[in-house]
């Protein structure tokens, strides 16, 4: 039978049951190192700068953002969608790859489904501000309400991705929290510290890894796994569906869907990519996060992006083939050249093109390289929402009423203080929570050798 | 009132000795009470014959969630305030659909992970009734009832000893 190397070790060094826990939690046990401190304030000031944006922006009123009644949707929707994108890798990585059997999964899902939780708490957070009047916002919810028992629209988008969004942010916490409770058992089990040993011990849930327990555990993994992959495709086609169901130009496409499915979940991995990097030089994950957990992110990469191009192609050439005037001038006029040309090939070259950098071995084992990639890949990510919220809106049908758009100072401190919101958000998962899922990992540290007979028949025994 | 009762316990300290000593004692008619582990086993699962029902159980509450958003929309949409968009129909059923899809999700992920907390009694700030402390760590703990073995001390701390277990010791303990 054909046989090659497609995966080596997913665990580096030989390593006892005993020693993957003490590994895994050594951040946790150690004392906190000065690094930690430093960008943690750096994070908070961020946050800060976030909360003063959004204080001013409750007070004063949308006036204070850079939108005008032509683009009415401006750095907050670019930033919501960017952010429910990232929040797309840690299910997707959870949830496709345990269906694809892929161990290597178990040392980055748990970094991926944290990251997934802050997220989408930070993509939350814009089209809440974005009401104007967020204290009301439970007028979106289905109640009979004291306007008389008028109920909201269910054919709204806008309420599909308010429904959306609030499933998956509970459906990824309930998965990631329930994921971490053997292994906070662990720690209430193996810490010498008595205010550890309570603390986790509260949140282990009484955990003691029992037949039983482990029975019903899988069980709830499978239903929780099953129903979750169906959210990740639903979730972003929803978020598509606040532009693709418009008659903007540009917006107004059958493409939105599963490009916006795929583009999350390129931007999502990217983080991934990120923070495994960061896991891997600051908490010397390394022989766990190998770099042939790396190499496999990145071959994902490759594939993900050539959709991607596919898709951009695709979005020019409809417009072309449409034969609409309106399609050919957005896309023609006011993304390939024009004011904006700077986010279009901004999008191109890092998503479409500079992934295919990939295709080198010794690019994907340069670790510097995938990191400086990886963030590349989000901030053409972040150009891509930009392009499709702002140009199209920008040039509408009527040329009297086009008006550029110019984000204030405030619209950009409220995304700064999401990323420092985020940046929060994982230094304290890096600090206080197992970074890998340590049971998950102890299980596959059987299957410990080079896999060069995955095409072996019948081999189907990870579970 | 919850009665101490006398353990004997089997310590293994891998996977392989832990499954080959739980087959093996199987065979021989020894009463297993329970088998504690880091990580889930294929072959202790399915060997110690406890049957779990929450796969189905969700997809009953699936299917409770269907109906009730469907019939809660129709009867909000059509019944409670019908309104007019420009002569679309009322009942715009194909457009329900996506708030059904994602809002059934969240009704199996919360009555599922309640189910699963009721019926295997873990919840927050729960104290752990822990039979060997290393089990969440390094060790593969199989725990026996003294009243209700099937077979003797002596010939089951035998058997253990030559299946590769590093230690089989006495304990007094209660557990549900």
């Amino acid at each position: 039978m054909y046989k090659t190397s497609i995966r080596g070790k997913l665990i580096d060094g030989e390593k006892s049951l005993s020693q993957i826990s003490q590994e895994i939690l050594a951040p946790i046990d150690a004392k906190t190192p000065t690094w930690w401190y430093i960008a943690l304030g750096i994070s908070l000031a961020m946050f800060a700068f976030g909360v003063k944006s959004v204080y001013i922006t409750l007070t004063q009123g949308i006036g204070t953002w850079g939108v005008n009644s032509t683009v009415a949707w401006g750095w907050e929707i670019i930033n919501f969608v960017w952010w429910i994108g990232i929040g797309h890798a840690g299910t997707a990585f959870s949830i496709f790859l345990l269906i694809l059997r892929q161990k290597w999964r178990t040392a980055i899902n748990r970094a991926a489904e944290a990251m997934t939780v802050v997220a989408v708490f930070c993509a939350a957070l814009f089209p809440l501000v974005h009401m104007g009047r967020p204290w009301l916002f439970f007028y979106i919810f289905p109640y009979p309400n004291t306007r008389g028992p008028l109920w909201v629209n269910f054919n709204s988008p806008l309420f599909w991705d308010f429904m959306a969004i609030s499933a998956y942010l509970l459906i990824s916490a309930s998965f990631w929290y329930f994921g971490m409770v053997p292994d906070f058992a662990t720690i209430r089990d193996t810490t010498k510290s008595k205010i550890k040993k309570a603390v986790y011990g509260f949140f282990a849930f009484g955990w003691t890894g029992s037949s039983r327990e482990w029975l019903r555990y899988e069980g709830l993994a499978f239903v929780l796994g099953g129903i979750a992959a169906v959210l990740v495709v639903s979730v972003h086609s929803i978020v598509s569906t606040d532009f693709a169901v418009s008659v903007e130009p540009g917006w107004h496409t059958t493409l939105f869907p599963p490009y916006f499915v795929v583009g999350a979940i390129f931007s999502g991995f990217a983080m991934v990519l990120t923070l495994v990097t960061l896991m891997k030089k600051l908490y010397n994950m390394g022989d766990f996060i190998t770099e042939n957990h790396v190499d496999a992110v990145c071959r994902i990469l490759v594939f993900i992006s050539l959709i991607m191009g596919t898709a951009y192609i695709t979005e020019i050439f409809i417009a072309w083939y449409s034969g609409s005037e309106y399609e050919m001038y957005t896309f023609f006029k006011n993304r390939i050249t024009g004011p904006y040309v700077l986010e279009f090939w901004g999008m191109f070259i890092f998503n479409a093109l500079m992934p295919q950098l990939f295709w080198s071995k010794k690019v994907r084992r340069n670790i510097w390289v995938v990191f400086v990639i990886s963030l590349l890949i989000n901030l053409g990510m972040w150009f891509e929402r930009f392009n499709i919220v702002v140009t199209s809106l920008s040039k509408n049908y009527l040329p009297a009423s086009w008006a550029e758009y110019h984000p204030t100072i405030i619209e950009i401190g409220f995304f700064i203080g999401t990323l420092g919101m985020f940046a929060s958000g994982v230094l304290l998962f890096f600090r206080y929570i197992p970074q890998i899922a340590i049971a998950e990992v102890k299980m596959i540290s059987k299957y410990n050798t080079q896999q060069t007979d995955h095409l072996k028949p019948g081999h189907h025994d990870y579970e | 009132m919850i009665m101490n009762k006398r353990y004997l316990i089997g310590v293994f300290d891998d996977e392989h000795t832990l499954v080959d000593a739980f087959e093996k004692a199987l065979e021989k008619g020894v009463v297993i009470e329970e088998v504690y582990t880091p990580y889930p086993i294929h072959e202790i699962l399915t060997g110690m014959k406890n049957k779990t029902n929450i796969t189905t159980a969700a997809f009953f509450f699936g299917l409770f969630a269907v109906i009730m958003l469907l019939g809660g929309m129709y009867w909000a949409a059509v019944v409670s305030w019908p309104l007019h968009f420009g002569g679309k129909p009322f009942n715009t059923f194909p457009s329900f659909i996506v708030v059904t899809i994602v809002a059934t999700i969240l009704t199996i992920t919360i009555l599922t992970l309640l189910t699963f907390s009721v019926r295997s009694k873990i919840y927050p700030g729960k104290k752990a009734d822990i039979i060997d402390i290393r089990a969440t760590d390094d060790k593969f703990i199989i725990l026996l009832d003294q009243e209700k073995m099937g077979m003797g001390k002596p010939e089951i701390t035998k058997l253990f000893q030559n299946q590769g277990a590093t230690e089989v010791y006495e304990k007094d303990a209660n557990t549900n």
